[in-house]
């Protein structure tokens, strides 16, 4: 069984925001519900300005405090490594909200991030909450697992396009969009990155790509303090990613 | 006026403005929830996930666990002299409760299925222990008082009562005293913080209540039921703000020192008025009150230090709940160095709708009820 995990090389992502898109359409999401995002940090004055980017999709993490938290057990790893959702069974209590250190997660009843609020513009019909007219097909959803449009009062989150990944050819070691073989099992994420700055595979898979990328290139993750272990790994030229706090920028 | 007539006339007019409060105050929240979800309240998925209603029921629950303590007191270490409160303690217990309960259920996203998290035993959460001690707690609390009114042997099931509610105060604290990822609520400190601020809830809420009871009046009050609020209770209660007042001190010196990122919330906290409120109003003033004899045995003071005391618990507790997710988790430049929030109108319901739900379930008890009784 693999463990799937995702490298994103910073000296090659130029913030486009490709992944964020694509994401947003191949998961229905509403405007500014990016389970996949790109976040811009600035450090400095003018004309001392630093600008870095951040993409951050859920970190899928081995040791996911999210999981150990959810009181209903909707939230879950997978076999091959990924952290679902139940939406049958998940209260909304909003609890792997609070225990998430990368704030993925997103509650489906809170106020529209971005006005209008397309959930009045496309009225859901109960079963979902909002009901755009583009969205994955009706045999794709699958509320045990978190994808598709989410029904009121759950929390949603990436699934690494769980429904593309969970259908890809045993034993491979990347689902990467230049194999033609792999192409259609890739996340979206990955699959539309123009500086080819994501890869996705078997961190399991000594000759997977991302382990390669991970040990040649020294891959860091993010807030390893936490101990959640994620399997997102950032490639950043040998320091770590720059995600300056509020206070080490002279924000707060 | 006797002591019977009073006990009896007061609660039937809080009984009913509470239940008119109830009824306004919920048929409103329940309308702009119904309308619009809880798009209703000023939560969101930017980072401030638990709002006044989550405040709420925790300073409900709080104040539940706090009370059995205090009723704990005679009927399981046999400290006779705080026998005249227990009955009213155990009763204004279930009141509380229910009030901070009804909260959480606005709250949810899916009140009806949150039963499941009974038979899912995910040991690994706090909240499934915080929701098996809560069910214990709400069970136990019926028995006990069943028994008291009956007359029969209630130190069995009272130790049990005091077990849940300890559970209850020390899981709710390790709901948030567990989360590494939020330095302002990390800490093994935070549980025992949640006890004493419990306990010293419980007896805020039990001098404010027994006077309530009474028409304000010392006089009508029992006179054992007097000489323990200016003796026992009256110093116990100055020992918990004293107690609750090096907490509280500790962790603002703590937070205010460090450069670690997510304490900087202390800062902004610390600079708002509330918080001197809570601060010199709300423990400071109280320990003073409660601390000198004079003052202590003077029931306009024990009131004033009572009401003061539940003022801060909340202050604290909005403060406490709000500032551990003002910090933005991975959010980027465009999110501010500390995110906002003001409860919305709805939240604000929600609120006095507990208050009032809690106070109708007490008035009910007092009129029905002789909580004075032993």
């Amino acid at each position: 069984m693999a463990k799937w995990g995702m490298v994103i090389d910073l000296e090659k992502c130029t913030g486009c925001q490709a992944c964020s898109t694509a994401c947003a359409m191949e998961n229905n999401r509403l405007p500014g519900e990016s389970w996949q995002d790109v976040l811009f940090y600035h450090e400095g004055k003018y004309p001392n300005v630093k600008m870095s980017w951040l993409p951050r999709p859920c970190m899928h993490c081995e040791n996911p405090s999210c999981v150990t938290v959810c009181p209903t057990k909707a939230t879950y790893k997978t076999a091959d490594g990924v952290v679902l959702v139940d939406w049958n069974k998940c209260i909304g209590c909003k609890y792997c909200m609070i225990a998430c250190p990368y704030g993925v997660r997103f509650y489906s009843d809170d106020k529209a991030i971005i006005e209008p609020d397309l959930r009045k513009v496309f009225a859901g019909d109960g079963k979902r909450s909002w009901n755009p007219p583009y969205r994955m097909a009706d045999a794709s959803e699958d509320a045990t697992r978190g994808i598709g449009i989410q029904p009121r009062g759950v929390v949603s989150k990436c699934t690494f396009c769980y429904h593309k990944i969970s259908k890809a050819p045993k034993g491979v070691a990347d689902l990467d969009e230049d194999n033609p073989q792999t192409k259609e099992h890739t996340p979206s994420c990955v699959r539309v990155c123009a500086p080819k700055a994501r890869y996705f595979g078997d961190l399991d898979n000594p000759d997977s790509r991302v382990n390669q990328l991970i040990a040649d290139k020294g891959g860091v993750r993010l807030k390893e303090e936490t101990g959640n272990k994620p399997q997102v790994y950032y490639l950043s030229g040998g320091g770590s990613p720059v995600v300056p706090g509020a206070r080490s920028s002279g924000k707060a | 006026m006797t002591t019977s007539s009073m006990s009896i006339a007061r609660p039937n007019t809080v009984l009913v403005i509470a239940a008119i409060g109830l009824v306004v105050t919920l048929g409103m929240a329940g309308m702009n929830l119904m309308a619009q979800g809880h798009a209703a309240f000023n939560t969101n998925s930017v980072g401030i996930s638990w709002g006044l209603p989550i405040v709420t029921y925790d300073y409900f629950l709080l104040t539940s666990t706090g009370l059995t303590l205090v009723a704990s007191l005679p009927l399981v270490f046999e400290l006779k002299s705080f026998q005249p409160v227990a009955k009213r303690c155990v009763w204004l217990a279930i009141a509380g409760l229910v009030g901070g309960v009804s909260s959480l259920a606005l709250e949810l996203g899916s009140p009806i299925k949150a039963i499941s998290i009974i038979w899912t035993f995910q040991t690994g959460s706090p909240l499934f222990w915080k929701v098996l001690f809560v069910l214990a707690h709400f069970v136990l609390l019926v028995v006990l008082f069943a028994r008291m009114r009956g007359g029969g042997p209630v130190r069995g099931i009272a130790a049990a009562q005091f077990v849940a509610a300890l559970g209850i105060a020390l899981i709710a604290g390790a709901v948030y005293g567990m989360m590494a990822m939020r330095p302002f609520w990390f800490g093994g400190d935070v549980p025992v913080a949640f006890l004493i601020e419990s306990f010293l809830g419980g007896l805020a809420f039990i001098i404010f209540f027994s006077y309530l009871a009474h028409g304000f009046n010392a006089q009508a009050m029992p006179a054992d039921l007097r000489g323990l609020f200016g003796g026992a209770l009256g110093a116990t209660f100055a020992v918990v703000i004293a107690l609750h007042a090096a907490f509280v001190g500790a962790r603002v010196v703590t937070g205010l020192w460090s450069n670690a990122e997510g304490l900087e919330v202390w800062g902004y906290i610390s600079s708002r008025p509330l918080f001197h409120v809570e601060i010199w109003l709300g423990i400071a003033l109280p320990l003073v009150l409660m601390g000198s004899r004079g003052t202590r045995q003077n029931p306009t003071m024990q009131i004033a230090a009572a009401v003061l005391v539940m003022i801060s618990l909340l202050i604290s507790r909005y403060d406490f709940i709000i500032g551990g997710q003002m910090v933005p988790l991975f959010k980027g430049s465009w999110a501010p160095s500390l995110l906002a929030y003001v409860p919305s109108t709805t939240e604000w319901l929600v609120f006095l709708a507990a208050i009032f739900l809690a106070n109708v379930v007490n008035a009910y008890g007092e009129w029905k009820f002789d909580l004075d009784g032993r």
